[in-house]
């Protein structure tokens, strides 16, 4: 028998703007699909950067509720602390916003987004296989 | 799918393919007898309704800085806007933040980009430049309870130096439970206990100073589109107005039909279920009634009065396909109407990317033009009353509604609810429902899970807002704490801060901090020493 670690996913909101709701539909989603949901809320850009050290997470997903600018910061530091580390990005992210974040090979899901799509971007994104998704529960 | 459609309304209430008289629930014959304006004020608030006064056009606005904030709202009361209401940086407002503080420089870039960044009095000034609040009417911001007292006290203060008799000032404030505590939970609070005392000193300093001004506005509008459904929306709206009523009565100081008369400017959220929204309007005003007098023994009609300004669901606005959130917009606000709304706000087409461009603020308030003018709307009061569909709707609502309020008052009381986040869960697991109904496509959104092929001849991108904006608002704060009288600044501060600390009323001291151009930061300073913070009950 072989024991796998799970496969964990940090979750930040970037932004002071408090509102959850996209946020924690996600942690919900991701937790159903069998990933380890560490969610660190209403962070600072270096607190997200220290949570990706400390965390060892698998992939990060960022709740954006402010400005682009804030982040292409956070992505950058993300891309330069560990340049393997895959990221994905949700919330009312404007058109061109999107745009911009897309050129740096991020994947953006703006509200509306499945959750099916949500789930399955985390397994393709970590390189869990279906395998993993076996016991989630189906919707 | 092979399975017969189970028809049903957005919130679960069992649809049947047509009604009759039979439907039609006992009271209804009395009830069809009463005219709008008559008690218990289902066919509406007034006799005459839209005839004798319009509703309000009332859009949110503002972003930037404080002159952009003025332009965009003389902007949109020069096309036809009938109130304003101001919208402030979350980042700093909702958390009483300077911009100078640690979080906001964290991510300066974030600054002004849902609202403008107001530091202080003079802010106000500037935004309020050339607008006669005295006439206008007007909402100066303060959402979460905590921000309340501050922008409350900069709006009036600015009435004043203006020489204007406070007693005449048209507007409403916020200050609401949904928003602080359920829909949009902050980095850091005032707990439900100290919110509750902050509503109750503004409920009780209307009553005293400012006749006219709706003190604190309970929004179910939050609370819906955090996931309660119309029946749970409707429950909780009373089960907060229950809270502030209880304080009021507690205290002693005021009379409670004064109090009621202030509690009772609330606001809901009208979304895509068309009659499911116009049975919760007119449900909420009998509700409100009953409640007053079975519960309170209150009688007066004023009091009794329930008035409603209604916003479309931001959630309803899909990304994808931006102009069909135009009819969306239409028929959701066609929702507050049919339902007898004293005021309303339709969302931008824009609304899933961004706040309003000037053109999706402008698509808006011409919604409502049309509906207001050009549809014949406003010649009859409660057009639906006496439907067989209608009526029984709206009972069906209102009984469901009654059972929630009891699971509310089982749980402690609304304030227990929200520290519990049993709230929370409930908002919880309709958020999950409706997205993994939609997901499927058993719940339709065109342009979204159906009809996704887009022709649009228009690329629309968002509205950008504008950048530099730290930098203009740290110039401001710093130009404020260096003219200002320090020593004026630091003695208000400080009886602030007893105020705080006392039984009394915390407005008086809030008006007199503003007028010595104490900062919004400077108040959250006291607020976070005097009262810490809110457990929060998610993990957001």
């Amino acid at each position: 028998m072989q024991i796998n670690k799970p496969t964990r996913v940090l979750l930040a909101k970037t932004g002071l703007d408090g509102h959850w709701r996209g946020v924690s539909l996600v942690a919900r989603c991701l937790r159903d699909a069998g990933f380890e949901v560490i969610m660190i809320g209403m962070s600072q850009p270096d607190e997200i950067l220290q949570a990706a050290i400390d965390e060892d997470p698998d992939l990060v997903g960022l709740s954006v509720g402010g400005h682009v600018d804030v982040v292409h910061r956070i992505i950058e530091g993300l891309q330069a602390d560990r340049p393997e580390l895959p990221i994905f990005v949700g919330g009312a992210v404007a058109p061109w916003a999107k745009r911009q974040i897309e050129d740096r090979g991020v994947e953006v899901y703006p509200p509306g987004s499945s959750l099916d799509d949500i789930a399955e971007a985390a397994c393709r994104l970590t390189g869990v296989n279906d395998r993993a998704r076996q016991n989630e529960p189906s919707v | 799918m092979t399975d017969a459609k189970e028809w049903a309304t957005v919130s679960g209430i069992p649809l049947k393919e047509y009604y009759s008289a039979e439907d039609l629930p006992d009271a209804l014959e009395r009830r069809v007898g009463q005219r709008p304006g008559d008690r218990p004020f289902v066919r509406g608030a007034y006799a005459g309704m839209y005839r004798t006064k319009p509703w309000r056009i009332f859009q949110l606005s503002g972003y930037g800085n404080p002159e952009a904030e003025g332009e965009r709202i003389r902007f949109l009361l020069d096309h036809g806007e009938t109130g304003f209401i101001m919208e402030h940086d979350r980042n700093t407002a909702d958390h009483l933040y300077d911009v100078d503080h640690p979080e906001v420089v964290a991510r300066k870039e974030d600054i002004g980009l849902n609202g403008a960044v107001i530091c202080g009095v003079r802010d106000y000034e500037t935004v309020l430049k050339g607008i006669p609040i005295e006439e206008v009417y007007g909402h100066p911001g303060g959402g979460v309870v905590q921000h309340g007292p501050f922008a409350l006290a900069c709006y009036w203060t600015v009435a004043r130096r203006r020489g204007l008799d406070l007693a005449r000032l048209p507007g409403t404030g916020q200050s609401d439970f949904f928003l602080t505590y359920l829909g949009c939970v902050t980095k850091q609070q005032v707990s439900t206990r100290v919110g509750l005392r902050f509503n109750a000193d503004i409920i009780e300093f209307c009553a005293e100073h400012l006749p006219r001004w709706v003190p604190v506005s309970i929004a179910g509008y939050n609370g819906a589109e955090t996931g309660l459904n119309s029946y749970q929306e409707l429950a909780a709206v009373f089960g907060n107005a229950i809270e502030y009523l209880d304080e009021i009565k507690r205290r002693g100081r005021i009379p409670l039909e004064v109090a009621a008369r202030g509690a009772g400017g609330v606001n809901f959220r009208v979304g895509m279920d068309l009659f499911e929204d116009i049975a919760k309007l007119r449900a909420s005003r009998r509700m409100w009634s009953r409640l007053l007098e079975t519960r309170y023994g209150i009688t007066d009609e004023k009091a009794q009065r329930l008035r409603i300004h209604s916003l479309t669901a931001g959630s309803a606005m899909t990304y994808p396909q931006p102009l069909n959130n135009i009819v969306r917009g239409t028929i959701m606000a066609l929702a507050g109407v049919l339902g007898g709304t004293q005021s309303l706000g339709v969302s931008g087409y824009d609304e899933a990317m961004s706040i309003p461009s000037e053109h999706a603020h402008q698509t808006s308030l011409r919604i409502q033009q049309i509906l207001q003018e050009e549809s014949n709307l406003c010649a009859v009061a409660d057009p639906l009353g006496g439907a067989y569909f209608i009526e029984s709707l709206t009972e069906s609502l209102e009984d469901k509604a009654w059972e929630f309020l009891a699971q509310i008052e089982e749980q402690g009381g609304f304030l227990a609810t929200l520290d519990s986040g049993w709230l929370h869960a409930q908002a919880h697991e309709n958020q999950h429902n409706e997205q993994v109904e939609a997901d499927s496509g058993r719940r339709a959104v065109v342009g979204l899970n159906r009809f996704s092929e887009d022709c649009s001849p228009y690329q629309i991108d968002g509205f950008e807002g504008s950048t530099g904006e730290w930098e203009n608002a740290k110039a401001r704060l710093d130009d404020v704490r260096t003219q200002r009288s320090a020593k004026d600044a630091i003695a208000a501060l400080k009886e602030l801060e007893a105020a705080c600390r006392s039984d009394g009323n915390v407005m008086p001291a809030m008006m007199a901090a503003v007028d010595a151009d104490v900062t919004l930061g400077e108040i959250g300073n006291v607020c976070r020493d005097v009262f810490g913070d809110w457990e929060t009950p998610i993990g957001v």
